[in-house]
């Protein structure tokens, strides 16, 4: 019960973020409908799929809602004896009521079309904003929560109005009735996402002075990490935005061209945004950096000792010599109230050696994509083969005190949140492996086929992301250190990888085409330095 | 231009799975949220009994009403411990009494006013 607690712990966070994500797309929705598709006189195909996504997009912030009020109900009476009845005295059961209400509130306005429930609409979501920032940092700062509040709904106003209303662009798009409706709607959002990215940044950069509080804890703290992940994605969305923001520029001479690239950048663009909106999530987890404690900070010895290049471990200590796995029911005794690490050199040594192999067969699959480019290297592209050894091996290696090589049964060590993390990772590469084999040898013909690999990408670096690491502060970062840059690298190739696939022949693509295999063979090379210990 | 793209159109389903996959992007396991500033009791300290002040300091405010606080006995038995009502925002006081001499632990549970629940125990020992 009490692993299975600690998984509702993890879930919290997933639908914490799942929640903002929904929040983005719903408030994207409506901005996109009120500033951009109606005073663009967007055609009723535009004007119906708006308001259909913002009725699904409601749906979806209502399922989360109600799924993460749930979890965080369970996970406060599980370590309490307060009832339901007293969960519905707090702060954040209150304030997920309002949003819920308002995303229903904003779910009939949608469907109902008249002037007085469009207009309705622009309080809704603003009671939405002010719900959502009701749990963020801000609401529990002991000093400036006021103006931290203004920038936090700042910083969601920015978000919605730039990467949530993108989908929004892209599809509609597809649906205008010509060409001159697209360049409308086209221009009339570029401008309203100029003004949110403004937004967006401004606020973001204000919060991070405060909540980072010295330049140090870019790298001294895992708040600062997921800052500069965040940064990395935007800086990529903006790069991205500001090659379609000249394209809008350009749409009077050739638009049909133009706009049909516009939309494949803008599929990139919103993965991105999505991941950024999602990494921010993943700040909410943290404790802001000015909080964390001096002891609980890493220094440039400690980074430099655990960071700096040696050789990589090919050889693996024998599994007699790991420390023995104590009887599942022990270990959940001992987890009972806070996490228990029990591993030594050896156990260091064993998980080294199933990070550099890893790294070893992700380097050679990337460097293998990259010679399949060339004509004469046609046989490299079946490189996918290399990811089947690595699912074995994670399903054989990973977890040692369970089945196959430990004394723990297969299904019962799925109580344990890390051991499904890593089956769930193997499953992926499996898949993954199978299509992308399938896709390459041409078995697989179907255009969705082709776009697994990048899903899964995606996925992976997700996975990752949600990897529980060590309960020691420092320990946590230090991992964090290798691991963020691997997950940033995983979407960064499959948001590539998705570009070749989707743009027309161009430059562009092919410069795509070679990013790929690039951040694949980096990933490998993060994993052939990772350690466990300095 | 196209007029008829389902809404359930193939690629928009890869585009889903790609969202939910993103999705995942979030977090971590939840790691120390509002952070335990000090304690008194401090963790693994040796105190004067059978009566001792508690008083934790956060980084967050905390929401006294759903927070709870429980004493692990010497002999593993586990009472709940009754929390103060506290004017400063972040803290928690108690009050424990009739401690006799051994190992105790303090663990603490707190509902940040962000919503987030963090967890903590404070080994002590009364002399």
């Amino acid at each position: 019960m009490i692993w299975f607690l600690k998984d509702i712990d993890l879930l919290t966070v997933l639908l914490r973020a799942a929640t903002l994500a929904f929040e983005a797309l719903l408030l994207g929705g409506v901005a996109y409908l009120l500033a951009v598709a109606l005073p663009a006189a967007a055609s009723q195909a535009v004007e119906d799929f708006c308001r259909r996504g913002i009725r699904m997009a409601a749906l979806a912030l209502v399922v989360g809602e109600v799924a993460l009020v749930t979890a965080s109900a369970a996970l406060l009476m599980s370590g309490s004896d307060l009832t339901l009845k007293d969960v519905t005295t707090t702060n954040f059961f209150r304030a997920y009521s309002v949003s819920i209400l308002c995303a229903i509130g904003l779910w009939i306005c949608a469907r109902l079309k008249s002037r007085p429930a469009t207009v309705a609409m622009l309080p809704l979501s603003l009671l939405v904003i002010a719900a959502m920032v009701s749990v963020s940092h801000a609401a529990a700062r002991i000093n400036y929560r006021v103006p931290l509040a203004i920038l936090t709904a700042a910083h969601h106003l920015g978000t919605a109005a730039w990467l949530g209303a993108m989908p929004y662009l892209w599809i509609s798009l597809g649906r205008a009735a010509n060409v001159d409706e697209a360049r409308r709607m086209s221009q009339r959002y570029s401008r309203m996402a100029l003004l949110g990215a403004a937004t967006l940044i401004s606020a973001g950069v204000a919060m991070a002075v405060f909540y980072m509080g010295t330049w140090n804890a870019v790298y001294t703290t895992t708040y600062g990490v997921m800052i500069v992940a965040k940064i990395y994605l935007v800086l990529a969305i903006a790069t991205l935005g500001a090659g379609n923001w000249w394209l809008v520029r350009r749409l009077a001479s050739d638009p049909k061209p133009l706009l049909a690239r516009l939309r494949r950048v803008a599929e990139a663009e919103i993965c991105l945004g999505f991941a950024a909106v999602l990494t921010a999530a993943s700040l909410t987890a943290q404790a802001p950096a000015v909080d964390v404690t001096a002891q609980d900070r890493l220094t440039s010895q400690e980074i430099y000792a655990r960071m700096h290049p040696v050789p990589p471990r090919m050889t693996s200590p024998p599994l007699a010599a790991l420390a023995p796995p104590i009887s599942l029911e022990a270990a959940v005794k001992a987890n009972e109230f806070a996490p228990v690490i029990n591993s030594d050199a050896n156990d260091n040594a064993w998980s080294e050696y199933n990070h550099h192999w890893a790294g070893l067969i992700v380097l050679v699959a990337g460097l293998l994509a990259l010679l399949s480019r060339h004509p004469t290297m046609r046989w490299a592209r079946f490189w996918p083969v290399t990811f089947a050894g690595l699912a074995v091996f994670i399903l054989l290696r990973a977890d040692p005190e369970n089945w196959p090589l430990g004394p723990r049964p297969f299904w019962q060590s799925f109580t344990a949140p890390e051991i499904v993390q890593h089956r769930f990772g193997a499953l992926l590469i499996v898949v993954f492996a199978v299509f992308e084999c399938a896709v390459q040898a041409g078995k697989l013909k179907a255009r969705w086929a082709s776009y697994v690999f990048p899903a899964m990408c995606v996925l992976g670096a997700a996975t990752l992301l949600t990897h529980e690491h060590a309960a020691k502060v420092k320990e946590a970062l230090l991992a964090e250190m290798s691991h963020t840059p691997i997950a940033l690298l995983g979407v960064s190739a499959g948001c590539t990888r998705w570009l070749e696939l989707r743009l027309p022949k161009s430059r562009m693509a092919t410069i795509a085409g070679y990013l790929w295999p690039l951040c694949l063979a980096l990933v490998g090379l993060i994993l052939l330095n990772y350690r466990e210990s300095a | 231009m196209r007029r008829k793209t389902s809404i359930i159109a193939p690629r928009f389903v890869v585009a889903l799975i790609v969202a939910c996959g993103i999705a995942l992007i979030a977090p971590r396991a939840a790691l120390a949220h509002a952070i335990l500033v000090s304690s008194q009791p401090a963790a693994n300290s040796t105190v004067s009994g059978p009566d001792v002040a508690v008083l934790l300091k956060y980084s967050s405010r905390v929401d006294l009403e759903h927070s709870t606080l429980t004493l692990l006995d010497p002999d593993g038995k586990v009472e709940k411990i009754t929390i103060n009502s506290e004017t400063s925002p972040g803290s928690l006081s108690a009050k424990l009494t009739g401690l006799v001499k051994g190992g105790y632990v303090l663990r603490w549970q707190i509902l940040a006013m962000d919503g987030h629940i963090t967890r903590g125990t404070i080994p002590f020992l009364v002399k």
